[in-house]
């Protein structure tokens, strides 16, 4: 947001004035820099280093765990640019806007150059070996059980050492957190298919419905679905696939559909159940279960019209196989299991399993197959630490005091922990609470292997390899880190690895046979796999089960907010910064939001009818209220969001993490209640009621869209009628 | 408040800009008259006529470095400059190659300073001597595999278009102007470029003083000599 004091009539004066200056510096030539420039040559090249010529190496994309491969460009030593793999099956050559921005977290300033230790409230450079000396203190005499483990999706050859570590140290504390994880889907599918991440294929499918599942933003492997995606649009038979997108609030994928739904929050297993019913195809428990959603209940409880329930279910009966999606806008609810469970029961009515969702074949290591984060390890975590269950904490590519639901306040009970170690890129807001901050090399400098969770082909292992030497020499590599740690513990074990890069040498190799390399000489096996960047195992394969039946299915009837708090607040997952890890990335602050084409800042998304009803206009300063707390923010007015909702971007808001993070918009992860899942125990991120309220200011909101709200200056280029003026339930 | 921060901008403005006026008025001239660029210091002054200058014929065994050289290819040691777009320095290491088995001048000033750098393992901090702009994109690969590759044309003639009598020279010196008009003038008097069809056209390109191929009378379209992918494209250069 910016303040409106700033008038066209001072920009034009500032501008005028400005150019007379530049005028007047006689900056025509300046760029020649004959004698002042230094020309720097190599000391020794290497034979395949030409200046000006760029020579590509293929790794991992490391930006979120959809594992998509990717190739730099190296030119003089430096990467500059990053493209996907064509080889991959994940991604076939492209990356996201997310991928792109790689390089600006290797190159970024902020990043943590050396071992910090805490002194009061600033950390103070220390050297590694006083650092590992360190951890060896604090380790001695503490228990096993009271020494836990926080991080991110873990899998691959890290994975492998960690557990051996925690082994050592004797402790079964692994939490593994991702705020954004789809947890409850996970555990849904399992229920219903039998695993937990099926695969699901789009491009096969005639007609999609999307429960809140932005495949093409940020759900699971958006670039692979984005590519299945263009080929269901191309169509099955010459007929373009039908997508339909149900959800509370519009997402990049609901801008795509070809209709669109505004459900009210919480009730689209509701949906599921009345479509089911309308189809009428289900029998025995199904069936009497789908009964007792008629037409006209299931209307009132969801706010959809009856014709539309009814259209829904004749497109699906005329168009087979078709794919019901349920995302994790379905899961955010105290009975999001049942939701998830519901629109499950749905796909297996319209015989879809086996056709469109598929079993993904299983990692023949199981011991590398990935870790998937969980909410609900973050609560059992923050129980552990507040009953004073652990004294030693480690975390590891988490941000917890930044993505915990406000009402848990993690940031206390992390001070619970008497030695806290971060292994850091950024000192964001969990590094600033530890006492020791370990600093990691980049994903674009650091050896390791990474085995994603989503399956888009064959199992795949995935090579992550340095693309340049590292920019600063006091970083060290996670795996380097905890190769160093194991060795205070199982010296004999692990002595004979100097470094990561020889265990993973080391441990690849003495599984050549299994991982597609048998007959080769060791360093061709070993060259391959760092040249492919992509080790393709066969998996075994597995069927999935679909009999989950009615069951135990129950859906509350839904619920308005209370006189006090009457709106749903849902946090909106935004394509650019997902859970804020990025937000340090300032292509990705600066890459207008695809919906709101708002910029380097948080904002409110509001339903023109209900922004009416409250007398708020776009720019006014409101202030959102939920029984955890509060923040401000800009109010932006979108049809695309349930009357009865709001949204606000996560991602943003940090108090740390750096010169582009920090204090750009705000945290809506802050007001969030504990509510949690009652089946899995994950949290609940939509079920946090709120009210608004008018500040008082109002500003100018920055975004790429016209004055005029995307009206074009009042000419009809494209659309027919001004987006503020369609209803878009009625589209198509 | 917005007031003061208007003033405060203009005034930051007006002092960068003579501040930077001042400064530039204490850069050498970066055009002279006679088209040399500024003499310019290096960290040492390496003897380009020494190395690429022709053999005196009343000297044999090359023992006299005041009068006459090696006649080396001028590629031996840029060896970039056939291979890339920039030409390139080259490697400290190329320099060491040869000189770690010359040693009647290994205790020559020059040659113990050159070690001093190869023994810390620093690079030599060169100074550019033909910059161009950063808008200006110059090919060093096309012009070498068009002269000295197809021609076959001597290589000191070929860099010496652009570069001059580098084989007199000690430190090097600019001393043709390398602005777009005295690229333009080479190239529209000596560059017949190729069409697309394999037809060789002349005054092919129409930007910049060149002549615009003439429409034939009756044409619907202008002759494909202008789809011609040679440096008539202004993408060539400024991409």
């Amino acid at each position: 947001m910016i303040d409106s004091g700033f008038d066209r009539r001072d920009f034009l004066k500032v501008l005028g004035w400005g150019g007379t200056a530049v005028a007047l510096s006689g900056c025509g030539n300046t760029s020649i820099e004959n004698g002042k420039e230094t020309v720097v040559s190599y000391v020794e090249a290497a034979d395949y280093v030409i200046p000006g010529v760029g020579v590509y190496y293929n790794t991992t994309c490391a930006q979120c765990d959809a594992g998509c491969n990717i190739n730099g460009r190296v030119r003089e030593g430096r990467v500059l640019k990053l493209e996907g793999n064509p080889d991959s099956v994940i991604n076939r050559g492209k990356t996201c806007g997310l991928g792109q921005a790689g390089v600006q977290h290797h190159y970024n300033p902020d990043r943590v150059r050396e071992p910090l230790l805490r002194k009061g409230s600033t950390g103070e450079a220390i050297s590694w070996e006083q650092a590992y000396a360190l951890i060896a203190e604090k380790l001695n005499g503490v228990k096993g059980e009271e020494i836990a483990f926080l991080s991110g999706n873990v899998s691959g050859h890290f994975k492998v050492l960690l557990g051996n570590y925690l082994d050592s140290l004797d402790s079964n504390n692994h939490f593994v957190y991702e705020a954004l994880a789809p947890a409850v889907m996970r555990a849904s599918s399992k229920k219903a298919y039998g695993v937990e991440m099926p695969r699901y294929n789009i491009d096969k499918a005639k007609v999609v419905l999307s429960f809140g599942a932005d495949f093409l933003g940020t759900w699971i492997s958006p670039v692979h679905f984005s590519q299945q995606y263009a080929q269901f649009r191309k169509g099955v038979d010459g007929q373009r696939g039908v997508l339909i997108q149900v959800e509370s609030k519009m997402s990049l994928t609901g801008a795509n559909a070809d209709r669109w739904l505004a459900i009210r929050p919480g009730t689209e297993g509701i949906l599921a159940l009345g479509i089911i019913n309308a189809l009428g195809t289900a029998t025995g428990a199904v069936a009497s279960l789908a009964k007792e959603y008629g037409r006209a209940r299931v209307s009132k409880e969801t706010g959809v019209a009856p014709g539309q329930i009814d259209k829904i279910a004749a497109l699906l009966k005329l168009h087979s196989p078709s794919l019901v999606l349920a995302g994790s806008a379905v899961e955010g609810y105290a009975h999001g299991s049942q939701n998830a469970a519901a629109i499950h029961l749905l796909n297996q009515v319209l015989g879809n399993i086996g056709k469109t969702i598929e079993a993904a074949p299983v990692v023949p290591f199981p011991q590398m197959a990935p870790s998937t984060g969980k909410t609900a390890a973050l609560k059992a975590l923050a129980g552990g630490l507040n009953s004073g269950k652990y004294k030693v904490l480690f975390n590891y590519g988490a941000n917890p005091v930044f993505t915990a639901p406000g009402a848990m306040n993690f940031k206390s009970s992390m001070a619970k922990a008497s030695f806290k170690v971060a292994f850091a890129h950024y000192l964001d807001e969990t590094a600033l609470e530890a006492d020791l901050v370990l600093p990691l090399d980049s994903a674009l400098e650091d050896w390791g292997t990474q085995v994603p969770e989503y399956m888009a082909g064959g199992v795949q292992i995935n090579i992550q390899q340095p693309l340049m030497e590292k920019l600063h020499a006091g970083t060290r590599g996670a795996g380097d880190i905890l190769l160093s740690l194991i060795k205070q513990r199982r010296p004999d074990e692990y002595k004979s690895y100097e470094d990561y890069y020889a265990y993973l040498r080391g441990a690849m190799l003495q599984n050549k046979g299994a991982l597609g390399g048998a007959g080769m000489d060791d360093d061709t096996f070993w060259n391959d796999a760092l040249t492919k960047g992509i080790i393709t195992l066969k998996g075994a394969a597995v069927s999935l089960s679909g009999t989950a039946g009615a069951g135990d299915l129950r859906l509350p009837t839904s619920a308005e907010g209370d006189a006090q708090y009457p709106l749903h607040l849902i946090p909106g997952i935004t394509p650019n910064l997902r859970d804020g890890r990025q937000a340090n990335q300032p292509w990705l602050q600066e890459s207008p939001d695809p919906l709101t084409t708002i910029v380097w800042d948080s904002w409110v998304e509001i339903h023109p009818k209900k922004a009416a009803e409250l007398g708020i206009v776009e720019g006014d300063l409101v202030e959102v209220t939920s029984r955890t707390g509060s923040i401000k923010a800009q109010a932006y007015l979108f049809p695309g969001i349930y009357p009865e909702a709001i949204s606000i971007p996560v991602g943003r808001g940090h108090e740390a993490m750096g010169r582009y993070a920090k204090g750009y918009g705000v945290n809506p992860f802050q007001i969030l209640d504990e509510v949690y899942d009652e089946e899995t125990g994950e949290l609940a991120m939509n079920e946090t009621r709120v009210k608004i309220s008018k500040v008082g200011q109002r500003v100018l909101v920055v975004k790429d869209e016209g004055a005029a709200g995307g009206k074009q200056m009042g000419k009809k280029i494209a659309v027919r009628v001004s987006t503020d003026e369609v209803d878009l339930s009625e589209e198509v | 408040m917005h007031r003061f921060l208007r003033l405060s901008i203009l005034l930051t403005g007006l002092f960068a800009a003579m501040s930077s006026y001042a400064a530039d008025n204490s850069q050498p001239a970066l055009t002279t008259p006679d088209d040399l660029g500024p003499k310019i210091e290096q960290p040492i002054e390496f003897p380009h006529n020494r190395h690429a200058g022709l053999r005196n014929p009343n000297d044999p065994t090359n023992s006299d470095p005041a009068n006459g050289g090696m006649e080396m290819d001028c590629q031996y040691c840029h060896t970039y400059a056939r291979r890339s777009a920039v030409a390139g320095i080259p490697p400290l290491q190329k320099c060491i190659g040869c000189h770690q088995s010359i040693d009647t001048v290994r205790d020559k000033p020059r040659i113990q300073e050159l070690f001093k750098y190869w023994d810390a393992k620093k690079a030599v901090p060169w100074k550019k001597v033909h910059d161009l702009p950063d808008f200006v994109r110059f090919n060093h690969e096309r012009h070498i595999k068009r002269f000295v590759e197809q021609q076959n044309r001597p290589t000191q003639e070929a860099c010496g278009y652009c570069h001059g009598d580098v084989k007199n020279m000690t430190v090097a010196r600019r001393s043709k102007p390398l602005t777009m008009g005295w690229c333009a003038s080479c190239h529209e008097k000596a560059h017949p470029v190729t069409a697309e069809g394999g037809k060789a056209v002349g005054k092919q390109a129409y930007w910049y003083s060149f002549s615009k191929p003439e429409k034939k009378s009756g044409a619907a379209e202008m002759p494909n000599e202008v789809k011609a992918q040679g440096p008539n494209d202004c993408w060539q250069c400024h991409k």
